[in-house]
């Protein structure tokens, strides 16, 4: 019933909703690195949906390792009015983001793209940050 | 038929989930086409004295201007000291931009700012509240002058006079700790900014924006930016309460 709700509300966004610009209150380089692409599968452990940026936290198994990866999208307004949620994302679900690292060698990653299982994309839209243009959108 | 099924279905289901912030909202005072949706296009209103009224919600369509108030190739001749801060920012990757600090955008950057802002017009005093870090800006329209005395302010003062049916608002005051745009256009105490908006339509407004710095530039400037009216809908609330990137910032 979720994945049900959340397809129509992929449906609606996609139907009724420009793409309206996800606010960046900093700059894109001078916090991530372009040189650094990374694109990895992982579970949800945490969401933090508040300003300026959402979060979404990852733990992601790679040759019997598991790391969590904080990941940064778009602030939550745009997010709100492009008709994601809170909730869009829940703790266990699987999901896979393409992106790039931070300059600092920390596991944080801006997040271009996040792919559902089913390649269904969630938090679309554009960044205007600076950084490098989703490679779907 | 599936679309304005879909169309229909929609809208009811987001105007449900969204109501608790009013996202969706229908707004009386709007003037509607036959099918109900805003008529972008219809004549701009005026209150009852005949003053041109701009209140509503209203945002640029794209960050461009944001991003760079100079983004349409104006020619833009800095002093030395300007163009050497200037370079400096691009290099250090725009790293001080006051955002990083979850510090507001000020006049010229929120003039260019794609996030809304609700204007809110009474006889006397216009007032700008932006969404994006919870701020606001007073425009003066009782006929006072600029303070002649007058502390660095992040918005700066705001005077307006009506031209015709436009809005000519003259700002001086602004802090120095601002930045025009994103990637880093300076200023110096000497700023004076007029803006000249003007509602041609319900839906439209037009903002020319010229910069008089002769501190810092060697001659003024102007940027045209419109605004798209946002119809149906509020603002929404922002606070920065969870800033993590300022200390991972890092120039070159």
């Amino acid at each position: 019933m979720t994945r049900k709700l959340l397809a129509v509300s992929v449906l609606c966004a996609a139907l009724l909703l420009s793409a309206v610009p996800l606010v960046a209150h900093h700059s894109f380089a001078a916090e991530y690195d372009n040189n650094k692409p990374i694109k990895f599968t992982g579970k949800v452990t945490k969401v933090e949906w508040l300003n300026p940026h959402i979060y979404v936290y990852l733990d992601v198994t790679d040759s019997g390792k598991t790391t969590n990866y904080a990941v940064e999208g778009g602030a939550p307004n745009g997010l709100f009015r492009q008709g994601w949620r809170k909730d869009t994302l829940k703790i266990g679900d699987s999901i896979s983001v393409e992106g790039f690292l931070a300059k600092d060698g920390s596991n944080t990653v801006n997040a271009r793209t996040w792919l559902l299982p089913d390649g269904t994309k969630v938090f679309a839209g554009n960044t205007e940050d600076g950084g490098p243009a989703s490679r779907n959108q | 038929m599936f679309r304005a099924f879909a169309l229909a279905f929609c809208l009811i289901a987001t105007s449900v989930a969204a109501s608790p912030q009013w996202l969706n909202y229908p707004d009386p005072r709007i003037p509607r086409t036959a099918d109900g949706k805003p008529d972008l296009t219809a004549r701009a209103p005026k209150l009852p004295d005949g003053t041109p009224d701009f209140s509503g919600i209203w945002r640029a369509p794209t960050g461009k201007y944001l991003e760079n108030l100079g983004a349409d190739g104006i020619e833009i001749q800095m002093q030395p000291w300007a163009e050497r801060l200037y370079k400096e920012r691009q290099e250090n990757n725009q790293k001080d931009r006051p955002g990083g600090r979850c510090l507001p955008h000020s006049v010229t950057d929120f003039d260019g700012h794609f996030t809304p802002r609700k204007i809110i017009q009474q006889p006397g005093l216009i007032v700008m509240l932006f969404e994006s870090y919870h701020s606001y800006r007073q425009i003066f329209t009782d006929g006072r002058q600029l303070p002649q005395e007058r502390e660095p302010a992040w918005f700066g003062y705001s005077i307006g006079k009506w031209d015709g049916d436009t809005l000519v608002v003259d700002t001086a005051g602004v802090s120095e700790s601002t930045w025009l745009d994103d990637i880093g256009h300076p200023h110096s105490d000497a700023l004076h900014i007029v803006e000249r908006f003007r509602r041609p339509d319900f839906g439209h407004m037009q903002l020319v924006v010229t910069i008089d710095d002769p501190k810092a530039y060697k001659k003024p400037w102007t940027a045209r930016i419109g605004w798209e009216l946002m119809p149906d809908t509020d603002l929404l609330d922002w606070v920065c309460e969870n800033e993590k990137d300022f200390l991972r910032l890092k120039g070159n």
